[in-house]
């Protein structure tokens, strides 16, 4: 069967993207958050995942107020970077793990979960971003992608606690996939960041150093708190936190940090990174 | 998780519920229109006819004409369309934080996202 070989979690901020489109990784506003990323580079060089599913918000390029899927699930063959104003940026294109995709919609669906299923979609800085932090720019991508979308823009978001649960689903399906490919889940957004209103450029570095802590040791802490408690703690659009349960709901209870970062602000954001394996199976303990 | 305009539950933080939703309908789906290339030249040409299309209302085109941020997102505008806006007409995303905090940029950049500057 397939492997879960890590957790990964990361801010998507869109200015990174654009630092590196610019050239601007090197400057000093940008030199210190990408040199924090360099640890989990090397450890997803090291550990080889051949898929990646990757938790993300679209931020209003890919689904208009028209059609809001609470939850939304890609198993498309190929899915190209959307033109978020600026023109599609030139990466190159995700490839699909379809097969898993459609594995884990039928996994769901027995769960009670019922999400959108996309044949065909574009996709924006929420997945290029955290794929450009941890795999850099290759002419391909080394991994093919499951892009699970949540809507955490247009309320009722789902509660965070459901978002821990459908974390357990995906365990479950990658754990039953006839397969011997090697998983990482990638659980993205935040840290704390406010965009709208008189209180915009809110950020809680404190808030945003607990939340990197308790997500390895007491996710069931974060997963029980309210959405009103997300958006008071990190900032209205600081509640795509959330998301990072996903990932985390799709672990052992007991996990290994092997890499944390933290930097802020990251353009108006609070920007983290985790690297985390299952204790039951993580790789002999090397420096973190 | 409605609430009504002018009394967010959270202090200056404005959720983007129902009624924001079904009132910034307008704004956003023309913010939206942005991100086709023919669109982003139509608004270039003749902002005002690009904004009719949309049908929107002398408030909302004022608001939109003056880039009025805080306005916008009084009236339902959500920063994720509207920041497409800026892809047209250039400004930096912490202005258009400092416009809503009624600060001024270094101030904002120094007391809200504590850089140097």
């Amino acid at each position: 069967m397939a492997k879960l070989i890590g957790g990964l979690g990361t801010s998507h901020v869109p200015s990174i993207g654009a630092a590196i489109d610019k050239g601007l990784r090197d400057t000093p506003d940008w030199k210190p958050f990408f040199d924090g990323y360099i640890p989990g580079q090397d450890w997803v060089q090291e550990h080889k995942p051949d898929v990646a599913v990757v938790i993300f918000n679209d931020h209003g390029n890919s689904f208009f107020l028209d059609k809001v899927p609470t939850f939304a699930v890609g198993c498309a063959e190929e899915y190209r970077p959307v033109d978020e104003g600026w023109g599609p940026r030139a990466i190159p294109p995700f490839k699909g793990a379809v097969d898993f995709s459609w594995h884990f919609i039928d996994t769901l669906i027995e769960n009670r979960f019922d999400p959108m299923i996309c044949q065909e979609i574009e996709v924006d800085h929420g997945i290029q971003v955290p794929m450009e932090l941890f795999w850099g720019r290759p002419a391909e991508w080394p991994v093919r992608v499951v892009p699970i979308f949540v809507n955490v823009i247009q309320y009722p978001i789902p509660l965070p606690s459901r978002c821990y649960e459908m974390g357990r689903v995906l365990r479950q399906a990658i754990e039953s996939y006839p397969s011997d490919e090697r998983f990482v889940v990638l659980g993205t957004g935040g840290l704390s960041h406010q965009l709208q209103g008189a209180r915009a450029g809110f950020v809680n570095p404190e808030a945003d150093r607990a939340f990197l802590n308790d997500i390895a040791i007491d996710p069931e802490k974060l997963a029980n708190m309210s959405r009103e408690q997300y958006v008071e703690m990190f900032g209205s659009e600081g509640a795509e936190l959330m998301m990072w349960l996903v990932m985390r709901g799709a672990m052992d209870h007991d996990v290994e940090v092997r890499h944390k970062h933290y930097f802020v602000p990251a353009s108006m954001t609070g920007a983290g990174m985790i690297v985390m394996e299952n204790k039951s199976t993580a790789s002999p303990a090397v420096a973190g | 998780m409605d609430e009504k305009p002018g009394q967010d539950r959270i202090p200056d933080t404005p959720l983007f519920d129902r009624k924001r939703s079904l009132g910034g309908y307008r704004i956003n789906k023309m913010a939206m229109g942005l991100s086709k290339p023919e669109n982003r030249e139509a608004f270039k040409q003749d902002e005002g006819a690009y904004l009719d299309r949309f049908g929107l209302t002398p408030e909302e085109k004022e608001a939109v004409m003056t880039r009025n941020w805080r306005e916008m997102v009084r009236l339902g505008g959500n920063l994720f369309f509207i920041l497409k806006i800026s892809a047209v007409d250039p400004v930096r995303i912490t202005e258009i934080g400092a416009h809503q905090a009624g600060m001024e940029h270094d101030d904002f950049l120094r007391n809200r996202l504590g850089k140097k500057v």
